[in-house]
C-alpha cells in the first residue's frame, strides 16, 4: 500500500470535516477479510484514519452520491468512476458544487472477492484509456502509472464471430442463471430510476416471477437502458452471485454507440447522449 | 409460401402514416399476406424495445415497426429517436441470437398503400424462407 | 465398528438413486457449484467447499406456482400444485441440513404450507461432513457444528479413499446401498472454527434498536437482494395473481425485505423506508425475532452472504459490534 498517498486522502478528508466544508467523506477501507476493500463514510475527523487506498479499491463510490444530494460531500473516484460523475452531472442527477471530489490516478485495480485478491488488472482497467480522473477538486499526487494497454472489445468480437444459434443458446444460458437479486442494477450509477420498470405493476412489464422469460427480458432491457450511458465499471458483472457476463452485454453496445454515434458517455459533463438526441440527416443501416 | 410454415408478423404502424397507408392499401383492394397483425401505435418513437422482445418471446417470427418518413413525423422528432433506438436494437438482437432480420424497420406516408404492400410482401417472404426460430 | 463405504461404491450407489428418483448434487457450473439435478453420476463434484445458493431453493423455490383456477364449462376449477418425484440432495453441509430445519419452524407449523410440507417429506438428505473449515465458517458459534449430523437422513464423512457412513433415521436407513461394509476407523475429529459473540445478540438488538449504528452501517449496503437469496433461512416472498383467458395463476416468488419498496403499502406509506430501518430488519429478524418465535438463532454460520456481499456487509462483525455496544452500555 502506498502510504503517501494514502496520507494525501486521510489529511485532505480531515481538512474538509475539520472546516466543516463537508458532511462526511466516502472513501474506502479496509474489508472484515483484512484484504481487500469496502466502501467507508467518515463524518468525523478521528473516521479518516480508517480511509485506505491500493489496487483493491474496485468499487464505484459515486453510486452513494445520490442518497447525500442534500449534504455537501468529499468522495474519493478513480478515472472510471469520474465517468460516473460526468455522466451525473450530465443527467442533473447531482449538482457539482454539493461535491469536493478527491481525484487519485489509478494504476489499475485486481480481480477482488470476499478473501481473494487476484494477481492480474480486472479487464476493464486493461483497456482504459484514462491517466487521471477527468473531474476534481484535488488531485492526490503520485507517481506517474503506466498500465498495459489492451485492445478493446475483443470479447465482444470473439462473441459476434460465434454463429447465430450459438449466440442464442449461450445467452439463454447465462439468463436462465440470473436470481433477479438486482445487484447490478443497484451498484450502478446509472441505474437511479425512482421505480424501476422491472419494478412497475401497471402496466406489468416483466412481473415477479424469477424465471428464464422474465429474466431474459430485464437483462436485455437493463443492458439496453444503459446503451450510450454505461461507463464500462464492470462492477454489475463483479457484484452478479451467479458470475452472469454483464460486461458482455454492455460493451456491446458500447461498440456500436462508438461505432455509430462517435459516442462514449461520461467525457464530459455537457455532452449530448446519442439516444436522447438526433441527427436530421444520417443513415444507420436502414434503406429510406 | 412452402412447406406449410405459416410465419407470426407483429405490425406497429404509427397512426398518422403507416397506419393510414395501410389502411388506404385496404380501401383500394390491394392484396397482401395474411400473416401480419397490426397494432397502431401513436408514434414509431412510441415503440419500446421491451414490446419487441415480447412479441419474439410470445411467438412472433418478425416484427416490422413502421413510421413517418424522416422528417415528416406527426410529432415532429419521434422517428428520429426510433431510427436511432431500432439501429443499435437490430445490432443487439442479432448479438442476442435473435436474427437482425427478424426486426424490420420502414418508412411508409399514408398515401404509400402500394409501398405498404410491398414491404410487408418482401418482409413476409423473408420470414417464411428464413424459418422458425430455432428455440420457439 | 463403523459404516464405510468406497469412493467408487459411492458412485454406483448414486447411480442407483438416480434411477429412481431426482439427485440433487453439487454441480460445477461456470466456476460456481451449485446443487442441480444431476442425470450422470460424472457430474457431481465431490471436492467443494460449500454451494453459493443453498439447497432451500429446493424446497422454497425462487418461483413456484401456488395453484392455479381453470374454467370448466364457465365453472372454475382449483387445480392444485403437485410434487412430482421423490428427491434426494446429497452433499449438503451441517449448515445447511440446519437451514432447512429452521425453515420447518415458520413453513410446518399448522396450517402447514403444503407444497413446503410435501417436498419436505419426500426429500432425503444425505449429508457431507466438513474436513475443512472456510475463513468465512463460524457454524459452531449458531449451534451447529461441521459434523452435525442431527438434520439429515444420513451423514458421509470422507476418509482415505472412501466415507464412513452414519445412518441417522429410518429414511436414511431405507436409501442405504447393499455396498456397505465395516470399518475400524474412527471418525476424524472436525476442524477449528473461529468462535463469534453470539450469547447477547438477542438482546443486544432489543436493546440498540434505536442506535444510529444501523443508519452508519446501512451507508454502504446496496440494498440489493444478494444476502437475502443466498441464505439457507431466510424466506421472504411476493405473491401475485397471473390472469390468462379466463385462467388464474396464483404465483410466489422470492423476495428480501432489503429491497427499497418491500414495506410500501397502498397509500404509499412505507415504515422501513430508510435504508437504516431496512438494514435493522434483517438483523433484527434473524437475531430477535426469529429466536423470539422460534427458540434459535435465524443463522447457521454458513458465511456466504459474507463471501457474497459486494460491499462486505460481515454479519459476525455486525454481531461483535453490538457486542461492544452491549460493554459499553454497562449492562
Amino acid at each position: 500500500m502506498d502510504s503517501e498517498l494514502i496520507q494525501q486522502i486521510r489529511n485532505q478528508a480531515r481538512d474538509l470535516l475539520e472546516s466543516g466544508t463537508v458532511k462526511g467523506v466516502i472513501g474506502y477501507e479496509r474489508a472484515s477479510d483484512g484484504l481487500t476493500a469496502r466502501p467507508a463514510f467518515a463524518y468525523e475527523p478521528a473516521a479518516v484514519e480508517r480511509l485506505i487506498f491500493d489496487e483493491t479499491c474496485t468499487h464505484n463510490l459515486v453510486i452513494y452520491l445520490r442518497d447525500k444530494k442534500a449534504e455537501k460531500m468529499a468522495i474519493v473516484v478513480k478515472p472510471c468512476d469520474s465517468r460516473a460523475i460526468n455522466l451525473l452531472l450530465n443527467e442533473k442527477q447531482i449538482k457539482r458544487e454539493t461535491l469536493f471530489i478527491i481525484g487519485v490516478t489509478c494504476p489499475g485495480v485486481v480481480e477482488t472477492s470476499w478473501n481473494y485478491k487476484g494477481q492480474t488488472l480486472q479487464a476493464r482497467c486493461q483497456t482504459c484509456q484514462l491517466s487521471k480522473p477527468l473531474v476534481y477538486d484535488f488531485l492526490v499526487e503520485r507517481e506517474p502509472v503506466e498500465w498495459p494497454k489492451a485492445v478493446p472489445y475483443l470479447n465482444v468480437q470473439e462473441m459476434e464471430n460465434k454463429s447465430i444459434a450459438a449466440r442464442r443458446g449461450f445467452w439463454l444460458e447465462q439468463f436462465e442463471r440470473c436470481i433477479r437479486c438486482y445487484a447490478c442494477r443497484q451498484v450502478c450509477p446509472g441505474c437511479y430510476c425512482p421505480e424501476c420498470f422491472v419494478e412497475q405493476l401497471d402496466p406489468l412489464w416483466v412481473g415477479i416471477r424469477i424465471a428464464p422469460k422474465e429474466n431474459e427480458l430485464w437483462q436485455i432491457m437493463r443492458a439496453f437502458h444503459l446503451a450510450g450511458r454505461c461507463i464500462g465499471c464492470d462492477e454489475c458483472e463483479r457484484v452478479c452471485p451467479v458470475a452472469i457476463p454483464l460486461s458482455l452485454l454492455n460493451q456491446k453496445l458500447e461498440k456500436k454507440v462508438k461505432e455509430l454515434f462517435d459516442f462514449q458517455a461520461g467525457l464530459s459533463p455537457e455532452e449530448q447522449p446519442p439516444l436522447a438526441t438526433f441527427k436530421k440527416e444520417e443513415k444507420l443501416g436502414f434503406e429510406e | 409460401m412452402n412447406s406449410g410454415y405459416y410465419p407470426k408478423i407483429i405490425g406497429f404502424l404509427c397512426n398518422w402514416c403507416s397506419y393510414a397507408g395501410a389502411d388506404m392499401a385496404g380501401t383500394s383492394r390491394m392484396s397482401y399476406e395474411p400473416n401480419i397483425r397490426i397494432i397502431r401505435v401513436p408514434c414509431s418513437g412510441r415503440v419500446d424495445p421491451i414490446l419487441l422482445l415480447k412479441c419474439f418471446q410470445q411467438g412472433a417470427d418478425g416484427v416490422l415497426v413502421s413510421g413517418c418518413h424522416p422528417g415528416d413525423c406527426h410529432y415532429n422528432e419521434g422517428n428520429y429517436h426510433a431510427r436511432r433506438k431500432f439501429a443499435l436494437l437490430r445490432d443487439f438482437l442479432d448479438y442476442l441470437g435473435i436474427g437482425k432480420e427478424r426486426l424490420r424497420v420502414e418508412w411508409c406516408s399514408a398515401s404509400e398503400g402500394q409501398r405498404f404492400v410491398d414491404k410487408v410482401s418482401s418482409f413476409t417472404k423473408e420470414m417464411a424462407e428464413l424459418g422458425p426460430r430455432s428455440e420457439s | 465398528m463403523n459404516l464405510y463405504i468406497s469412493r467408487d461404491d459411492l458412485m454406483r450407489w448414486l447411480a442407483q438413486l438416480l434411477r429412481e428418483r431426482i439427485l440433487l448434487a453439487p454441480v460445477r457450473v461456470e466456476g460456481l457449484i451449485l446443487f442441480q439435478p444431476v442425470s450422470k453420476v460424472e457430474e457431481v463434484a465431490l471436492d467443494f467447499a460449500n454451494t453459493t445458493l443453498s439447497p432451500k431453493e429446493w424446497f422454497l423455490p425462487p418461483t413456484e406456482t401456488l395453484f392455479s383456477m381453470q374454467r370448466n364449462d364457465g365453472q372454475p376449477q382449483l387445480v392444485p400444485s403437485m410434487v412430482e418425484k421423490d428427491v434426494v440432495i446429497f452433499g449438503l453441509r451441517s449448515c445447511d441440513a440446519k437451514g432447512i430445519a429452521l425453515m420447518d419452524s415458520p413453513f410446518l407449523r399448522e396450517p402447514a404450507d403444503t407444497l413446503y410440507q410435501e417436498r419436505r417429506t419426500r426429500t432425503s438428505l444425505i449429508g457431507l461432513s466438513c474436513r475443512q473449515a472456510q475463513p468465512e465458517c463460524f457454524c459452531t458459534s449458531v449451534g451447529s457444528a461441521p459434523n452435525d449430523s442431527s438434520h439429515v437422513d444420513i451423514l458421509l464423512t470422507e476418509i482415505e479413499d472412501g466415507y464412513i457412513v452414519q445412518v441417522i433415521t429410518d429414511k436414511g436407513k431405507a436409501l442405504l446401498p447393499q455396498a456397505l461394509v465395516e470399518s475400524e476407523e474412527a471418525l476424524p475429529p472436525p476442524p477449528e472454527l473461529q468462535a463469534v459473540p453470539t450469547k447477547a445478540v438477542t438482546q443486544a438488538v432489543r436493546e440498540f434498536f434505536n442506535n444510529p449504528y444501523w443508519g452508519r452501517l446501512a451507508d454502504r449496503c446496496l440494498h440489493c437482494k444478494i444476502c437475502a437469496y443466498v441464505c439457507p433461512t431466510c424466506y421472504c416472498f411476493d405473491v401475485r395473481d397471473y390472469f390468462n383467458k379466463g385462467n388464474l395463476e396464483r404465483v410466489r416468488s422470492w423476495d428480501s425485505c432489503q429491497s427499497a419498496g418491500f414495506t410500501r403499502i397502498a397509500g404509499g406509506y412505507d415504515p422501513r423506508a430508510t435504508k437504516g430501518a431496512r438494514l435493522r430488519q434483517r438483523f433484527s429478524h434473524k437475531l430477535l425475532y426469529f429466536p423470539e418465535e422460534f427458540h434459535d438463532i435465524a443463522c447457521v454460520g454458513c458465511g456466504r452472504c459474507v463471501k457474497s456481499c459486494p460491499v462486505n456487509i460481515d454479519i459476525r462483525e455486525v454481531m461483535s459490534d453490538l457486542e461492544q455496544l452491549e460493554a459499553k452500555s454497562g449492562s
